[in-house]
């Protein structure tokens, strides 16, 4: 066994462990005080779980991918909001007035471009200025939010469709279709950091990004392309969400940088880059979505839930340091 | 809890053969944004209060924090557990429709409360319980025109509005029926600009300060509630200006407050606590099977300095 | 020569951009609007400004220490409740001292996590973003606070008073950054936020106790929050729990646009002091000129990107990052 693995073990099942533990807490105090005459680990009640963690848990799949690279993104919510304006304005262009139903899916592929390419716009310009990106990005996000807010004045943008609604709503083999989309995602980014080169390299550079220079990697190119994955997946998210609701107010989306990249860290990525994976970040989103929901469940109110959570944050950082001392492993925290 | 178990179970069958009101109604209620300001924390104690007061009922209060995808969970959650009926404090009027409609594919009975939801979900509504806020809108122009012409200023006075948070359905509101009615009691009266305060007193100021600094000539304020309008005050009293007619809605205990001090002019009177309980009463109405109005209004009367008297203190 | 002289025009550019680009900015909302440069409006700028601007000289000392602060927005709110509230329960004299002690607690817990145990700031202040609103909430019963007796009371000098002609939040403001410039660039404690944050280990070795300084910079930075937090209360003698939400990303912003790195060990106060003031003139100047707010968030993200770029690219030499 090599040093360390034992700790490795540990903190890598520890996120699911957690889950595990809040399932028996909520399941013991749910049936004491709620008044609910299900029980809370029924399993329509998970399935749903699953299916409410699908927004976050989307744009967490890409950034682990630019966390585990060294680099993180701030303008997520920002993203997501004008992805989901394009989604749901497109669909009343006169242009594609003849489609009828049709047009949903080319509103689905304007949005997703659209999130695609500000994603990129950030990588472009953390490539060529060279300027770190978490200052690109904390610019973007109050730039697109501007941008969200020029597109429409303060008004919210709507359009009910109802058979994209059915669509978003139904369930295929039990699973809802925002939670497909979710496994689809984490399967995705998954594949591409642990199969592919660019995985490979993602780690090498978010571990040590000159020695990655040094080593031939593109290093500039590389991160675009995450940034453009990243844009994507915002969209994405976007795209199964608004199809469910069907309007956007300016203001949405904001503070999903702040709980994705919560979600990112609980499930095990290192937020100086060169460790993490999506399976913990997914064990992270899901953490996340059970306390809200188990909370809930137990009649907690607003304050408890916000008080709750921000120490967990900061108790997984001190277990994960301890984990870390103890396994003498050099992981920069 | 196996004992409610059975309990529910037969309630359920009761309620299928449309004779359960004797059994306990199961009612959940998610709000919009508890915290945020004192009316929606006196609305949520006031709730809880009549809901225990009531053997009735039970209820699963929940918060979404202005999330509109915490409060599709959350009505989600409620259909999951099977509430009898779902009270509803929409963050958005219209992304919550596809979440009411499968309440009431559910066979649920939702209840909006305060803030209506657009008109295309009205279809899956039972009743929506709260303030008229057109009226509301159409009343404080009419106080603040009424102020004018007292005052003799009824055919140069300009006007700034700051609205609520834009989107929302109750800001809308306001503002249509502001805007629609003062020109019709007087007509020479000009609104010179329109900024949203988003329900937030200190970004009302801010605002407010923008507009002293952009017009020299102001001589009335309509805030969408009390909370912004003090903000406005406050700004002005800074900037040293007198003489301007603050008018708002939904009076709050700050609003009162300046009332009495002279500093401001006139409001709507709406208790949360009477929303609140209003809301909780149309549900229990709809499930007993009782006739309920679709636009169930409680009355929000005029209070200005003068009939201050007639009106308690807002707790909030 | 000429070369040179060119390399020092540019550098002379990029280290003074910023003061560069503030006067252009002056200069072209003057011409839009006379009314811009106006005694009144100046002050009523710097006096809206100076909330976020103090909540900046503090996160100042943490940037150039090599951290981050998310938590001010957050702390910022509790400071504002805690103050109204103690006031009408212990009256104002007793309530300040208090309010300070209170926020200088939960200072001391971040400076603990982040300088002690050496844990990342990012993630820590992001938790206490979220815990402190929870405890504001939960303090407050989720209740606005107000002072009752608003006619009667001293304790809206902070925020509403004059002296000499000049409201007294920017005589705090200017008195706070002049005092916080020179122990940052004046004495030893100075030099040694400085060291720890332009190269951690080196510091360590030269005897400077990293957990230490890291920890008085959390300190200093939570004492201006909770001035923030008094003049904020004492401006309208009432609040809302959500006072100071998402104002740490604007604080951060300030913080940038004058030039600290965020990896620390660069910045200086005058430098934030100009970023703080940029952002309240482009705020106001696009609003006098009838512009909506949110077009502000459009420049204000242009500015921060360029401003950044130009520094790092006067210190590399070359425009374009050589990265492939």
């Amino acid at each position: 066994m090599r040093p360390g693995a034992l700790s490795k073990a540990l903190k890598g099942g520890a996120i699911w462990g957690f889950i595990v533990l809040e399932l028996i807490f909520f399941s013991i105090a749910g049936e004491m005080v709620s008044l609910s005459d299900k029980a809370f680990m029924d399993w329509d009640n998970m399935l749903l779980l699953l299916k409410q963690s699908a927004p976050i848990g989307i744009i967490a799949m890409g950034m682990t991918l630019v966390m585990v690279n060294g680099n993180i993104d701030l303008s997520v919510g920002a993203i997501f909001a004008i992805a989901a304006i394009v989604l749901l304005d497109s669909m009343t262009w006169p242009i594609f007035a003849g489609l009828g139903d049709r047009a949903i899916p080319v509103a689905w592929l304007l949005a997703l471009a659209t999130g695609t390419a500000l994603g990129a716009l950030n990588g472009l310009i953390v490539w060529k200025t060279g300027v770190d990106a978490f200052i690109v990005t904390l610019g973007a996000m109050l730039g697109f939010r501007g941008f969200v807010f020029m597109f429409n004045g303060e008004n919210p943008t709507s359009h009910l469709n109802w058979t994209l609604v059915d669509f978003a709503e139904a369930q295929v083999l039990g699973l809802h279709t925002a939670t497909w989309f979710l496994l689809g995602a984490t399967l995705a980014v998954w594949f591409l950091m642990a199969r592919t080169v660019h995985g490979r390299n993602a780690y090498a550079i978010g571990d040590n990004r000159e020695a990655a220079v040094n080593a031939g990697i593109r290093v500039g190119r590389h991160m675009t392309i995450n940034f453009a994955i990243i844009g994507f997946l915002a969209a994405l998210s976007a795209v199964v969400f608004y199809s469910e609701s069907g309007s956007v107010n300016p203001n949405d989306g904001q503070l999903y940088e702040l709980w994705v990249i919560t979600a990112v860290v609980l499930g095990g990525t290192k937020i100086t880059g060169g460790a993490g994976n999506v399976i913990g970040t997914l064990g992270g989103v899901i953490a996340i979505q059970l306390l809200r929901k188990g909370l809930g469940h137990v009649g907690a109110d607003t304050s408890t839930v916000n008080l709750v959570i921000g120490l967990i944050l900061i108790a997984v950082l001190i277990l994960d340091r301890q984990l870390n001392v103890k396994g003498k492993e050099a992981l920069k925290i | 809890m196996k004992l409610r178990t059975i309990l529910a179970t037969t309630s359920a069958a009761l309620a299928l053969a449309g004779a359960a009101s004797a059994e306990t109604m199961k009612i959940g209620i998610t709000q919009n944004n508890v915290g945020v300001d004192s009316y929606q924390t006196t609305y949520e104690k006031a709730f809880i209060a009549a809901a225990e007061a009531n053997d009735a009922v039970e209820t699963v209060v929940l918060d979404a924090g202005g999330d509109v995808a915490r409060q599709i969970a959350q009505v989600e959650d409620l259909i999951q557990q099977e509430v009898d009926a779902i009270i509803i404090w929409p963050t958005n009027g219209e992304a919550v429709i596809p979440a009411v409609r499968k309440a009431h594919q559910a066979g649920i009975a939702v209840i909006v409360t305060n803030s209506n939801i657009a008109e295309p979900g009205f279809d899956f509504v039972k009743s929506f319980s709260g303030p008229d806020n057109i009226t509301q809108g159409a009343r404080s122009a009419e106080i603040m025109c009424d102020k004018f012409k007292e005052m003799g200023v009824e055919n140069e006075a300009k006007v700034v509005h700051i609205t609520g948070q834009p989107g929302y359905t109750t800001a809308i509101e306001r503002a249509k029926g502001f805007e629609d009615r003062l020109p019709e009691v007087c007509p020479n009266v000009s609104i010179v600009d329109t900024q949203p305060g988003d329900w937030n007193r200190e970004k009302s100021q801010t605002v407010m300060e923008a507009f002293l600094v952009k017009y020299d000539d102001i001589d009335g304020v309509y805030a969408g509630d009390d909370n912004m309008g003090v903000g406005a005050l406050n700004a002005a009293k800074a900037a040293g200006r007198d003489g301007i007619i603050f008018v708002g809605a939904t009076n709050f205990a700050v609003g009162y407050e300046a009332m009495q001090a002279g500093d401001y002019w006139g409001s709507i009177y709406q208790s949360p606590v009477d929303d609140a309980e209003a809301a909780l009463q149309t549900a229990i109405d709809v499930l007993k099977g009782e006739e309920v109005p679709f636009l169930n209004y409680f009355d929000t009367p005029k209070i200005t300095q003068e009939n201050l008297d007639e009106f308690s203190k807002p707790v909030f | 020569m000429a070369t040179i002289t060119r390399r020092q025009v540019g550098d002379a550019l990029a280290q003074q951009g910023i003061l560069i680009a503030f006067a252009v900015f002056m200069v072209a909302f003057t011409l839009a609007n006379p009314r811009f440069l106006e005694v009144d409006n100046v002050f009523s700028v710097v006096r809206s400004s100076a909330i976020l601007g103090i909540m900046a000289l503090g996160v100042t000392f943490v940037v150039i220490s090599g951290n981050l602060d998310l938590s001010v927005g957050s702390m910022m709110s509790f400071s504002t409740i805690v103050v109204l509230d103690l006031h009408d329960q212990i009256g104002p004299l007793l309530a300040i001292p208090a309010m300070f002690a209170m926020t200088l607690c939960l200072g001391a817990l971040i400076g603990f996590l982040v300088g002690y145990l050496r844990l990342n700031s990012l993630i820590v202040t992001l938790g206490m973003l979220s815990a402190i609103h929870g405890l504001t909430l939960t303090y407050s019963g989720g209740q606005n606070m107000d002072i009752a007796d608003k006619e009667g009371t001293w304790f809206g000098v902070f925020g509403q008073g004059f002296a000499l002609g000049i409201p007294v939040p920017i005589l705090i403001f200017v008195a706070l950054a002049a005092l916080l410039g020179l122990v940052l660039a004046r004495t030893p404690f100075g030099r040694k936020v400085y060291a720890v944050g332009g190269n951690s280990a080196a510091a360590t070795f030269s005897g400077i106790r990293r957990g230490r300084t890291v920890f008085v910079c959390y300190l200093l930075s939570a004492a201006c929050v909770a001035t923030a937090g008094l003049i904020q209360a004492s401006r309208s003698l009432g609040s809302q729990n959500t006072v100071g939400q998402g104002l740490e990303l604007e604080v951060l912003a300030a913080v940038i646009l004058g030039g600290a790195s965020l990896m620390g060990g660069s910045g200086t106060i005058f430098k934030t002091v100009i970023g703080v003031l940029i952002l309240g003139f482009i705020q106001n100047g696009l609003l006098l000129i009838g512009l909506p707010f949110y077009v502000q968030f459009v420049v204000t993200w242009i500015i921060i990107i360029l401003a950044v770029w130009l520094d790092i690219a006067a210190k590399r030499g070359r425009l374009w990052s050589p990265i492939a």
